[in-house]
């Protein structure tokens, strides 16, 4: 006997046993349990998603200090993201590392809450054209970005310590006409004296959102700074000021976040140069 | 901005200091600390005075809602000033957040992260109303904070799910981040958020006032009630981006409610809406038709949203409709079906409830052993909707007889079985059976 024959013997009996039921309230009864009708069962209210993705050059100029101090901070940062994502949107973190050869860390961007920091190791040279060039062929709706709900545009951290050594401008370019770049959130830290701060802002588009470190505490504040303010401004709708006294229009609010990251940056690096560091340069 | 050292003193300004001891957040306007002052913990909040426009006057506000005190005690106001650091920088100490409290934001989320604090990782931990009755009072405290706010003639500014802390076993409400909170009318810079904020304020046609405090406050009922948010539905969602531009189109210039009856151009999408697909059935139609009027002419017109006291009336009326049936089943009587004008039958299990009629009112009010009644709804102009003026309950003496007990502080009348009225004094109650009349005084009852 199938199920539905079990089920609709059940039902035949039933029809039996109340035959005073009118069809009428029979149908509105029927109606009001053919879904989970508990008023206290929910789901989550449906947030939004943020990807933040890392860039990092693991080219071997990278090796040591530079590299031992920038995987302690990662570890140590992903807590504090967490605390910036657990209000109303999803954070999920992928990292791309270029040396060589280019490598994403996880095959897909994984949840903040789960997301645990693979230590990096730095070798070969500096394929930061690649880099955009793979980063370009992943924020797409087909790959990383395929959240089913409402996303917020990615935080985008790229950080080097060399000139890039293939053609990088090409690779931007490709990046240039996604539209996820477009209205992500950029920043980038140059490391020590060789990276250069105008490729970085030609990856961010303006300078504010550049900063530098020279030394290994400078590495770890600035890392801090920028992940934490960048997922900070990324993961919530734009904070609207009440004093313009006029209708607002697209213009004015376009790219307000990536303006509003290059003041807080500036500002907070600003309180935060410490001089007695020893540079990453000099004491060989 | 500066922020301030584990250890430092601050100085109060009547006197003595705050000393800080460790941080408990940052927001947009500055950080919150937790200090000890005169022996006690309190939270400090201490602000980034870079972020603010008029720093002076933002602290003249505070001090005025300090003289002021709080409109009611479901308000963690703002105690006492600190002095101005010689750069102008200062905060303010508010007692601590009590314990049994969820943040709002939490109980959107159903849960809450818990950080390990040896390992780091996170642990989910449910948070979810434990009765209906509770989620409805919650509904109700948060209703009724906001109306004796703005009866102050204060406005809230910034309502956001921020804003709230929720016990999910009572549906007590705690209003935090109160220091926007302002005369209607005057405003000292605080942004807000697209998705609360009114349109108006989104397109920066407007300040905040109580007006568009009562749109953010129908934004916090839609979420709490319908888990979801009330202007996302299937033409937000086609942006798939969220942009800044997008943000002003969906929340001000282009604003549509997802059930708006004569535009179905927003609808909410199954397997990101479901929620607000599933509560869309369960509410009864006042409810529905309450946010409905607050989504679509509310949009446009201030003036037609919906003022506070309507929505306490209405979930007053929806707290009285809940039945808990016996097979475990607990709903609104929208949800149950109607044999008669005065009965009620739960679909599942067939069980039938009978209601009594209030003299005051069209809904009728079902009854169930453990059902109550409160003071607001026996006496008139009463704001009080916490006292249980009435339980139905079984006689202790005769098992299986169900009746209806005094609880309140007056003597009331009812119609016993032989036809007579006797004077039911408090701790006392009475049977119920077919021909019950009650005389609360003023309003009447009966079966």
């Amino acid at each position: 006997m199938s199920n539905e024959m079990i089920t609709d013997a059940a039902k035949e009996a039933m029809d039996g046993f109340e035959p005073a039921e009118s069809a009428n309230e029979k149908k509105q009864m029927d109606n009001m349990l053919d879904f989970d009708d508990d008023p206290l069962s929910a789901t989550g209210v449906s947030r939004k998603s943020l990807v933040i993705f890392f860039l990092i050059d693991t080219s071997g100029s990278m090796k040591g200090k530079k590299m031992g101090e920038l995987n302690t901070v990662m570890e140590e940062l992903i807590p504090e993201i967490r605390k910036v994502g657990e209000a109303d949107t999803e954070v999920k973190v992928a990292v791309l590392t270029f040396s060589t050869d280019v490598k994403w860390m996880y095959s897909t961007p994984i949840p903040i809450e789960d997301f645990e920091w693979a230590r990096l190791r730095a070798n070969g040279v500096t394929s930061m054209g690649a880099a955009f060039k793979e980063l370009n062929l992943r924020m797409s709706r087909n790959s990383f970005l395929n959240s089913p709900s409402l996303s917020f545009a990615p935080v985008i951290f790229l950080m080097t310590d060399g000139y890039p050594s293939d053609d990088y401008k090409e690779g931007l370019k490709e990046l240039q006409a996604n539209s996820w770049y477009k209205f992500g959130l950029k920043a980038a830290l140059g490391i020590g004296n060789e990276a250069n701060d105008d490729v970085l802002a030609e990856f961010t588009g303006s300078a504010d959102t550049v900063v530098h470190a020279y030394s290994g505490g400078q590495l770890a504040q600035m890392i801090k700074i920028i992940a934490v303010t960048s997922s900070q401004i990324g993961s919530k709708s734009m904070t609207l000021s009440d004093d313009s006294g006029r209708e607002i229009g697209e213009e004015d609010v376009f790219a307000a976040k990536q303006k509003l990251l290059g003041q807080q940056i500036q500002e907070l690096v600003g309180s935060k140069v410490e001089a007695n560091d020893v540079p990453f340069d000099t004491g060989w | 901005m500066v922020e301030l050292e584990i250890g430092q003193e601050v100085e109060m300004e009547f006197g003595g200091s705050a000393q800080v001891l460790s941080v408990i957040g940052s927001g947009g306007q500055g950080t919150v600390y937790l200090v000890r002052f005169n022996g006690m913990k309190w939270a400090l909040k201490w602000y980034d005075i870079d972020k603010m426009k008029n720093p002076k006057a933002f602290r003249k506000n505070i001090e005025t809602n300090i003289n002021d005190g709080p409109p009611s005690n479901k308000f963690l106001w703002p105690k006492y000033l600190t002095k101005e650091m010689p750069d102008g920088t200062f905060g303010y100490i508010m007692e601590l957040k009590p314990d049994g409290f969820d943040s709002f934001v939490d109980i959107l989320n159903t849960y809450k992260l818990e950080i390990d604090p040896l390992t780091g990782h996170a642990v989910k931990r449910d948070i979810r109303f434990t009765s209906l009755t509770a989620m409805i009072t919650a509904v109700i405290n948060i209703v009724n904070a906001f109306r004796q706010l703005h009866r102050a003639g204060k406005s809230y500014q910034d309502l956001n799910d921020g804003g709230f802390f929720i016990n999910v076993n009572t549906g007590a409400v705690l209003v935090c981040d109160c220091d926007n909170i302002a005369p209607d009318g005057s405003n000292f810079g605080i942004g807000g958020k697209p998705g609360y904020m009114a349109p108006e304020i989104v397109r920066g046609i407007a300040q905040p006032n109580v007006q568009t405090d009562k749109y953010s406050l129908a934004v916090v009922l839609f979420k709490l009630l319908f888990r979801g948010d009330p202007m996302e539905g299937e033409k937000v969602v086609r942006d798939v981006c969220l942009t800044e531009a997008s943000e002003l189109k969906h929340y001000g210039q282009n604003a549509v409610f997802v059930y708006d009856p004569n535009n179905a151009s927003n609808r909410p999408v199954r397997g990101i809406h479901d929620n607000v697909i599933k509560f869309w059935r369960i509410y009864p139609d006042y409810i529905k038709d309450a946010f409905i009027r607050s989504f679509t002419v509310g949009i446009d017109e201030p003036s037609k949203r919906i003022i506070e006291n309507e929505w306490q009336k209405m979930f007053i009326r929806l707290r009285s409709e809940i039945i808990m049936c016996g097979c475990g089943r607990t709903n609104f009587t929208s949800m149950f079906a109607q044999p008669t004008e005065k009965t009620f039958k739960c679909p599942k299990c067939g069980m039938e409830f009978t209601s009594l009629g209030f003299s005051n009112r069209e809904s009728r009010m079902p009854l169930f052993l453990g059902c109550k009644f409160y003071d607001c709804e026996i006496t008139p102009e009463s704001d009080d909707f916490t006292t249980v003026a009435g339980e139905l309950v079984e006689n202790k003496l005769k098992a299986g007889m169900l009746g209806i007990k005094n609880c309140s502080e007056r003597t009331w009348k009812a119609k016993m079985p032989d036809g007579e009225f006797y004077d039911i004094t408090p701790g006392k109650g009475f049977p119920i059976w077919q021909g019950l009349e009650i005389d609360f005084g003023a309003i009447k009852a009966q079966m």
